[in-house]
């Protein structure tokens, strides 16, 4: 297969607003797949309700937009039906820390090959500006003209303490990283959890690409930062880290059994769910009947 | 009908093995060659409360508990006093008691003409060498003797129930032949309940013993299914305890996902891949996945939900019987989508329909919700065969547009594969590719080519069964668990008809209408629920009133004394 991002197009032009972060994150997962030869008929992308699932049917893959907040277990089922297949979850700020916050949490504790793609534009865009728990507290959005009341979600403190095998933090502006990102996540066996601070030129004027060239640090530039240490991961989060957004890949535990790998009842079996889909005779089974 | 049929039920606090003797006196009655229907009616708490485990038994086929029962054990005092209403006159009633001389039941007694037998079956265990619980098999040793099985069967069901846990076999045998040979037995309490002496024809025993939920789960395996998700709710949690439990031998993939949302959506996720799977809950359980219904419906992933109903709205009466969720099975779900839901009865339909339940969601592309309940879940049936595995029907094809038109309104659908045309399948309208779509007009054809699946659907499916003689006056109509009931009373009337429905959506009303026809019948509708939920959905189709309705939603089941009384006033 030539690597050739131009096979993940589709005709479909999508509607995103002219400057939106969604364009650098569907570029760069084209490219990411491209780059490791991953056929688009072998890839399966759910996609979750918000400006983010706009972008259904301008990728070419298999793929499902189903309902608000629910891409992560629909990605699931689609996995654990068929391995074969690189399976990632699309899914916004919204949807992933609201909607849908079990599923983030149980998927990460699970460990299931999946990629989830956390496009974080920090509130609820396509409804026009609400609030999301990662919206600036005290910031105005609509329905709130005094600011929002909440605190905030740290986000990588509360991911982190689930321990996520992977969880890399990208930003739409830098596609360079995105891609190396994306890609490391979809080899990674597990969980890998890639959140992307995405602009959003209607809602979060305030976060312009200047403002984040000042405000973010990779954690690669870190002296002595260990990717692959979650305690030491965990301990700089709580304790050393500064007011600014970090980027880059925050943590990765390798060799920690996926999901699938730890069911007693799929060892030695050698295909997937969706090659076993025929009659089977329950006569053995019957005798613990008689 | 008296002792054609002689029903037994052991009475107890909760957790203190009322499961496990009538799991083990089930098995002897059917060793013994009888036919059984044993149900459980347990408190939702997990030790205290009573509980009670009632075993019916005959030579032939038996589908429903007896309102009341012709034997009595009891584990303790209090159980019976809660239990004492449900005696026949002239039964026989065993009492486990510390004190064998107190007597507080001589009012009823008298009354009903029981014949109360008190025993210390703790203290007997113990003199035999055997520990408290023990207490149980010299009651199990007591019973055998007065329905005149061999005590040998009853240890041999002991043994085999206990077979993986380390249990002192000597003292349960001692302990059950010292029931056996109790001081308490007369002959003439065999006489009482008239069970002849040599009544164990071993060669006729039924093969088999099984519950609806493990019916369910077997017709599932047999049917392709290869991945359950789950999230624990009576009555539907041991359709996942079976699955799990054999996951090793048929290597389906089980999870107990973190909620029923998540359950659902995964089942969604692998129907979508294209492997079978299904989840199963209870009606609170049900309106969390309701969204995905109609996600499924609108993006033709085929979707088998198993919704096994308790009694009550909100919490309910969590451990108890009712089939109250038919309109909510057949209603749920924001804007219009063609769906099926069909309801099982007994063993068999349980097998069959959630096999019938995944051939109809994957050829026509569409939600199925097929309904249980929890007396047909969780009681005990017994059969000399299960049915016949039923062909796949998957109605895969390959094709170019995954939403293509079509008369019939299903459109090609083949699976993600490797070097196979991609497509995108969506819960937002779309066209025929499956993309997004606004445009009036294509919403239009897309909402009328589903809608048209319901057409085709109805076509495919059976007019309800008719039980009974075909020229019988009065017809009985129902659903769910009423049929077994229906059958039981059919044994002994011959003057009625009864009308089952088990595929509720599409509703088939031609048969119905037919019968009908001449205006010489007296329809009655017997439901387990408060509203006559499948009188109105056939009021809805065809116009047809019900004045005369028996409807049950204390949740306990219906009974043939239930219906026979209704019947005769």
């Amino acid at each position: 297969m030539e690597n050739n991002t131009n096979i993940y197009n589709t005709e479909l032009i999508p509607t995103w607003c002219p400057g939106c972060g969604n364009f650098a994150i569907h570029a760069s997962l084209k490219s990411a797949l491209s780059e490791l030869k991953i056929d688009p008929s072998s890839t399966y992308i759910s996609f979750d309700i918000g400006c983010n699932g706009n972008g259904a049917g301008s990728i070419n893959a298999f793929g499902f937009k189903g309902l608000h907040g629910r891409s992560i277990p629909l990605a699931i089922g689609a996995h654990l039906a068929n391995r074969k297949f690189t399976v990632i979850a699309d899914i916004g700020d919204g949807g992933c820390f609201h909607e849908g916050l079990d599923h983030i949490v149980h998927a990460i504790r699970s460990n299931y090959d999946i990629t989830i793609l956390i496009h974080n534009n920090m509130n609820f865009a396509l409804t026009t500006g609400q609030a999301t728990a990662t919206t600036q507290q005290k910031k105005a959005m609509y329905g709130l003209p005094d600011g929002k009341p909440e605190r905030d979600l740290d986000i990588i403190n509360f991911l982190l303490s689930l321990s996520p095998t992977f969880y890399a933090r990208g930003y739409s502006g830098d596609l360079k990283t995105l891609v190396v990102l994306m890609k490391e996540g979809i080899k990674h066996k597990g969980c890998s959890v890639i959140e992307i601070i995405q602009l959003c030129p209607t809602y979060n004027k305030e976060l312009t690409p200047m403002w984040f060239a000042e405000y973010s640090a990779d954690v690669a530039t870190i002296k002595e930062y260990d990717n692959s240490d979650i305690k030491k991961v965990k301990n700089f989060f709580n304790n050393d880290a500064k007011d600014i957004i970090y980027t880059g890949l925050l943590s990765k535990q390798d060799g920690i059994p996926t999901f699938y790998d730890r069911l007693p009842s799929r060892e030695g079996i050698k295909t997937d769910l969706v090659e076993e889909v025929k009659q089977y005779n329950v006569k053995n089974l019957l005798k613990d009947f008689e | 009908m008296s002792l054609q049929r002689i029903s037994l039920k052991f009475v107890g606090p909760s957790g203190q093995g009322i499961n496990t003797v009538g799991k083990i006196f089930s098995k002897t009655l059917k060793s013994s060659g009888f036919h059984i229907f044993a149900t459980r009616e347990y408190p939702s708490l997990i030790k205290g409360g009573v509980a009670s485990y009632q075993i019916d038994f005959a030579y032939s086929p038996i589908n429903s508990s007896s309102k009341l029962v012709d034997l009595v054990c009891s584990l303790d005092k209090d159980s019976l006093l809660n239990n004492i209403d449900s005696t026949k006159e002239n039964s026989i009633v065993i009492l486990n008691s510390e004190n064998t001389e107190e007597d507080h039941f001589s009012e009823y007694s008298k009354k009903k003409n029981l014949t109360l037998l008190t025993l210390n079956a703790q203290k007997i265990a113990s003199e035999n060498g055997g520990i408290e619980i023990m207490g149980n098999t010299v009651l199990l040793g007591l019973l055998a003797r007065i329905l005149s099985l061999k005590s040998n069967v009853v240890y041999e069901q002991l043994l085999e129930n206990f077979k993986s846990k380390k249990i002192d076999t000597e003292a349960e045998k001692k302990c059950l032949e010292a029931g056996y040979n109790s001081p308490l037995f007369r002959p003439e309490y065999t006489n009482l309940l008239k069970v002849e002496k040599g009544l164990n024809i071993l060669n006729k025993s039924p093969k088999f013993l099984t519950t609806g939920n493990d019916a369910l789960a077997l017709g599932a395996i047999g049917c392709g299914v290869r991945a359950f998700y789950g999230y624990p709710m009576t009555p539907a949690t041991s359709i996942f305890k079976y699955l799990g439990e054999t996951s090793k031998e048929t290597g389906i993939l089980v999870k107990q996902a973190e909620n029923e949302i998540t359950a659902v959506q995964m089942t969604m996720g692998s129907m979508a891949m294209g492997a079978r799977s299904f989840t199963a809950t209870s009606g609170g359980g049900f309106d969390l996945m309701v969204e995905t219904i109609s996600c499924s419906g609108i993006s033709e992933n085929p979707l088998v939900i198993v919704l096994a109903q308790r009694a009550g709205a909100g919490t309910g009466l969590p451990t108890w019987s009712g089939a109250g969720d038919l309109t909510s099975a057949v209603k749920a779900g924001h804007g219009e989508f063609p769906r099926a839901v069909l309801a099982v009865s007994d063993i068999n339909s349980c097998y069959t329909l959630i096999q019938k339940a995944f051939n109809i969601a994957e050829k026509y592309q569409i939600p199925v919700v097929l309904l249980t309940e929890k007396v047909i879940a969780e009681s005990l049936f017994s059969t000399d065969s299960l049915p016949k595995n039923i062909a796949l029907e998957r109605g895969l094809t390959q094709g170019t547009s995954r939403y293509g038109i079509t008369d019939n309104g299903v459109s090609n659908r083949w699976l993600p594969e490797s070097n196979k045309k991609t497509f995108l399948m969506n819960s937002d309208e779309h066209m025929e590719s499956g993309w997004s779509t606004e445009n009036a007009e294509e919403a239009t054809r897309m909402v009328s080519k589903r809608m048209n699946k319901i057409m085709a659907l109805k076509k495919e499916i059976p007019e309800p069964q008719y039980f009974g003689n075909i020229n019988a006056k009065t017809i009985v109509i129902g659903w769910g668990s009423t049929k077994n009931t229906m059958i039981d009373l059919l044994k002994y009337n011959k003057e009625i008809g009864y009308l089952h429905y088990e595929y509720m959506f599409p509703l088939k009303t031609d048969f119905l209408k037919n019968l009908l026809r001449k205006n010489d019948k007296e329809v009655v509708l017997v439901e387990n629920n408060f509203e006559g939920q499948l009188g109105k959905l056939i009021t809805e189709e065809t116009g047809i009133n019900f004045s005369k309705k028996l409807l049950k939603y204390d949740g306990r089941t219906l009974t043939v004394d239930d219906i026979t009384e209704f019947l005769n006033n």
